[in-house]
């Protein structure tokens, strides 16, 4: 084999069942036609046979798959992502920041593949070349916060850890033996460079949205994949490598990361707040902020959305920041919670970043003052923004503690709340929770509930739209499954469609994650630009695919990914070409593999149309008040648009990639057999 | 050298009166982790002469004799054309010309820290082109960096050597601690005047890799390090030898790296023993200091 620059040519595949470890090399190829990240796993997720729907996500059949781009490694903002087969049957791409994806690169590895399931709690400990199953029964049931630092502490490398003791007295002075002798239990191994991912109490408990965890509070958020880690008795995944990175044009690389990290220096946005920078203006000049389960989205009085705001938010709690590797973005910040409740105060978390202010602030009415609704006047002070904010902060922290994703969970909590304020469901349909807007003792109950699968919560662990179909039939009341809002089946994210400001809801549509919003192109999507969207969509593809970060890869662009590209993996004849087919490729394979693993009949009909009603109705209060999505109302017109965005993408108008297609992307190999039954 | 000044702008509140206000407790911590752990009697600091292309506001702090804790910062003009202060969040990044630091250390503010390691990277890359040149043209590999960020949840420690030295009342020697347990005399200190050229400090730490034994057969040095101080030793992973934070002879690349202003060179003009401590002892007590409780790691 040629020589290989950026990537390494080498996946490990862990097989939990068998206590086995084996490596596989793909061909150099393959990294060109899929470069790596969530696409190279969406292959093996086709080539191996996960994608049927005879695969039971929860068996050990199914397989988790944390994937590296060539990038990943000495590039800045690194990120990681675990590709396998969602709980729900759909595709699973979790991204998530954090320094352990270039860990995993300087240990010498392009991806590990975890297949089986082993019979006791167990980690996985990567030095290097050498990877152990190791017994993790102690750590069962811990937090993911307790369980990271201990996880961290049992992977050292050779070159920092010594087991026996080699000082003696004679190598010191004879003072300074009388004063402190040598200690001949004291040996080396006091540095801490591992990185983990790991799951906690929810992932173990298989709650079908709970996540993989890194550095506390970075998740690999949305589609469950610590719930696919949990059915393989997987605690975590701890990494330390010592190898580096080899780059085919290291001067060039250097530059060009040069380059990046002073444009990134310039950016007041990312600097000052990160995302934690739009609450205010998502709901006073886009209204698209998530407010009471989607019914509003924004408040009549914009004092109200002061509270979730980065300056705000500073003030009252920002403690430092925390930038992944190589990044000068910093955009998470560590806080510690302030307010006149025990339960609360003093707690330590992160943020919340835009998805928390929205999904657990807004969406579950802590924002307003108790007694009043989006509509009234802001009555309260700054005491009870600081409280608001303390809410959604102790909220988001006990979502990140047990390992869970506070999109889908946020969106499942402001449900229940909706069916209570319509009268559909009361206390005695929660086990006596009554679920209040606003009420954060209650989602505190609710949230234990769900993590530990204890009465109603074993229900709710199956998330939003399950959940909404239970009491839809427990009820007999069939109307209470539109008021569970997203599509695809998967809750839908803080960012609004009924304003014509925010998203236009068929970004949501067109997306092969289900219902993401960081699906690129949005811009264009809102001046209905198609092709623009898709271009926007291929690009943020790419983005997976190297694992770097959306937020960074403003910096980058087409021209620098490609740059990076070439200067990483000495890959000369590689073109802009090639990377916008590794975005059609993303976006053939994501499709078709929720289609067939959920083996929907008519993908337009029974796939596409499942978007709420509520998506095209006036918006109440805000900006926009009257408003109803770009399509003003008209989800025909949506759909209209719909069919000439798979037409521009070379689809069937029902949404299916065509024979010819899937031939000149060269992925019909793995793929005709599946899309032929729609053609 | 420098234009030195023993005054400057005062800053209208002293420390104490910082830690009064409980809201502003964050900002204390900022300020006073560096100025405090600068307030010594006697001012004796060479601070680092920068020519500045564009704005530039170097917080440079001299301590006064004010006895306690009763310091003042010096806001320090750069050039005469430059002397806007940078307020914002944005810094611009100075093109820099600077001579080196006598006896000089690295100081980290935990709060300006990122963890984005930076600092790492650039000391890989300085060292990989001293010790491997045949490497240095395609690989980085951040184990040849002397100065190692650890990400312990919600703190970040920036793990380096603090300079310690065995104090001659007590334990018989002023050598730094690991250069007298080697058993080859592999680690020592260059004296000033000597050594690589550029390098000259008040003396600076060097590995022998000829005469270092290694730590599979030894690693004494690293083991008094864990055992009574921090963890300023690492080891080479091709050869498996000591490596030691040389302080680039007083002009740090780390420092200049690093994306927030988060590390100082200074002069402390004391023992580094008393900044060092085992990195999870010191995500501890920045966890403290940042969060205000206790936290066993």
């Amino acid at each position: 084999m040629a020589e290989l620059y950026g990537v390494t040519g080498k996946i490990a595949r862990v097989d939990l069942s068998r206590e086995k470890v084996t490596v596989i090399e793909p061909d150099v190829e393959l990294y060109k036609k899929f470069l790596g990240g969530a696409t190279l796993g969406m292959y093996y997720l086709f080539k191996e046979g996960i994608v049927s729907p005879d695969v039971d996500p929860f068996s050990p059949e199914n397989m988790l798959q944390v994937m590296l781009g060539p990038l990943n490694g000495a590039a800045p903002n690194n990120r990681s992502v675990f590709v396998t087969k969602s709980p729900y049957g759909f595709i699973c791409l979790s991204f998530a920041g954090g320094q352990t994806a270039a860990k995993l690169r300087f240990a010498g590895w392009d991806g590990l593949q975890i297949v089986g399931k082993a019979k006791d709690p167990v980690y996985i400990a990567v030095i290097d070349d050498k990877i152990e199953i190791r017994d993790a029964s102690d750590l069962w049931g811990k937090d993911t916060e307790e369980a990271e630092m201990e996880l961290k502490k049992r992977v050292l490398a050779p070159i920092e850890y010594k087991d026996v003791s080699v000082l003696t007295k004679y190598d010191m002075t004879p003072q300074w033996v009388e004063i402190r002798p040598p200690d001949p239990e004291k040996t080396i191994g006091a540095k801490r460079l591992a990185g983990v991912w790991l799951i906690g109490p929810a992932g173990e408990n298989k709650v079908w949205f709970a996540n993989i965890i890194t550095e506390g509070f970075r998740a690999h958020g949305r589609y469950g994949s610590g719930a696919i880690a949990g059915s393989k008795n997987l605690k975590g995944i701890v990494v330390r490598g010592t190898k580096g990175q080899r780059l085919a044009n290291k001067a060039k690389f250097l530059s060009i990361m040069n380059d990046i990290v002073n444009k990134e220096k310039q950016s007041y946005f990312w600097r000052s707040y990160g995302t934690a920078g739009i609450g205010y203006w998502e709901a006073v000049t886009k209204s698209g902020f998530p407010i009471r389960n989607w019914q509003w989205e924004a408040w009549r009085d914009p004092r109200t959305a002061k509270a979730l705001t980065g300056p705000f938010m500073d003030d009252a709690s920002f403690v430092r920041k925390e930038a992944c590797p190589g990044c000068a973005l910093h955009c998470a910040y560590m806080t510690q919670i302030t307010s006149a409740d025990p339960m609360m105060d003093g707690k330590i978390t992160d943020m919340p970043d835009w998805e928390a202010m929205g999904m657990v602030g807004g969406n579950l009415g802590y924002l307003e003052m108790p007694g009043k609704t989006p509509s009234d006047p802001y009555t309260g002070d700054h005491f009870d923004q600081a409280e608001a904010l303390a809410k959604t902060q102790y909220t988001t922290m006990l979502f990140d503690k047990f390992g869970m994703d506070f999109i889908e969970g946020g969106a499942l909590i402001a449900f229940l709340m909706e069916l209570r304020q319509r009268g559909y469901i009361g206390p005695e349909d929660l086990d006596g929770i009554d679920l209040k807007w606003g009420d954060v003792h209650a989602v505190d109950a609710i949230i234990r509930k769900i993590v530990k699968r204890e009465g109603i919560g074993d229900v709710l662990a199956r998330g939003l739209f399950p959940t909404a179909e239970y009491f839809a039939e427990k009820k007999g009341k069939p109307e209470i499954v539109q008021y569970a809002q997203g599509c695809h089946r998967y809750a839908q994210p803080a960012h609004g469609t009924r304003s014509n400001k925010d998203r236009n809801p068929l970004e949501y549509i067109t997306v092969i994650r289900p219902c993401e919003h960081t699906g690129g192109g949005s811009g264009a999507f809102m001046a209905r630009d198609l092709a623009g969207g898709i271009e926007g969509q291929n690009f943020e593809a790419v983005t997976n695919s190297l694992v770097i970060c959306m937020f960074a890869n403003s910096f980058y662009g087409w021209e620098n990914a490609l740059e990076m590209v070439k200067a990483a993996t000495g890959w000369t004849d590689y073109t802009l070409d090639d990377l916008h087919k590794v975005g059609d490729r993303y976006y053939a394979l994501g499709r078709l593999f929720s289609l067939y693993s959920l083996q929907i009949k008519d993908p337009l009909e029974d796939w596409d149309k499942t978007f709420p009603p509520r998506w095209f109705e006036p918006l109440p209060e805000g900006p926009y008040k009257g408003a109803r999505s770009v399509y003003n109302g008209d989800p025909e017109a949506m759909l209209a648009d719909l069919r000439e965005y798979y037409k521009l993408r070379g689809w069937t108008e029902k949404g299916v990639p065509t024979k010819e297609k899937l031939e000149e992307l060269g992925i019909a190999d793995i793929t005709a057999d599946i899309a032929k039954r729609w053609w | 050298m420098s234009e030195e000044r023993s005054s400057g702008k005062k800053d209208p509140i002293t420390r104490r009166q910082f830690v009064a206000g409980a809201a502003t407790a964050i900002v204390s911590a900022i300020v006073g982790g560096i100025v405090g752990s600068q307030a010594f009697p006697k001012t004796v600091t060479e601070t680092v002469t920068r020519e500045a292309t564009k704005t530039l506001t170097s917080t440079a702090t001299v301590s006064t004799t004010v006895p306690t804790t009763v310091v003042s910062t010096a806001t320090k003009e750069v050039t005469k054309t430059a002397t806007k202060e940078v307020t914002t969040t944005v810094t611009v990044t100075p093109t820099v010309k600077k001579t080196p630091v006598k006896n000089a250390m690295l100081l980290i503010n935990p709060v300006k820290c990122t963890g984005c390691m930076l600092c790492a990277f650039a000391c890989a890359e300085h060292w990989i082109k001293e010790e491997h040149p045949e490497l240095a043209g395609e690989t980085i590999n951040l184990e040849f960096s002397r100065i190692r960020p650890m990400r312990f949840q919600y703190v970040d420690v920036v793990n380096v050597c603090y300079q310690c030295r065995l104090e001659p009342y007590a334990e018989g020697s002023d050598k730094h601690p690991c250069e007298q347990v080697c058993p080859t005399g592999a680690l020592h200190t260059v004296p000033e005047g000597e050594g690589k050229e550029g390098y000259y400090g008040n003396g600076y730490l060097w590995v022998d890799k000829d005469k270092c034994l290694g730590i599979d057969k030894c690693g004494r040095c690293l083991e008094v390090c864990e055992e009574q101080f921090g963890s300023g030793i690492s080891y080479d992973p091709i050869t498996k030898k000591a490596q030691v934070c040389s302080m680039c002879g007083g002009m740090p690349v780390c420092a200049d790296a690093c994306p927030e202003g988060a590390i100082e060179v200074v002069a402390p003009g004391r023992n580094g023993r008393v900044y060092a401590e085992p990195p999870e002892a010191k995500a501890e007590l920045y966890y403290m200091k940042l969060f205000g409780v206790r936290r066993d790691l």
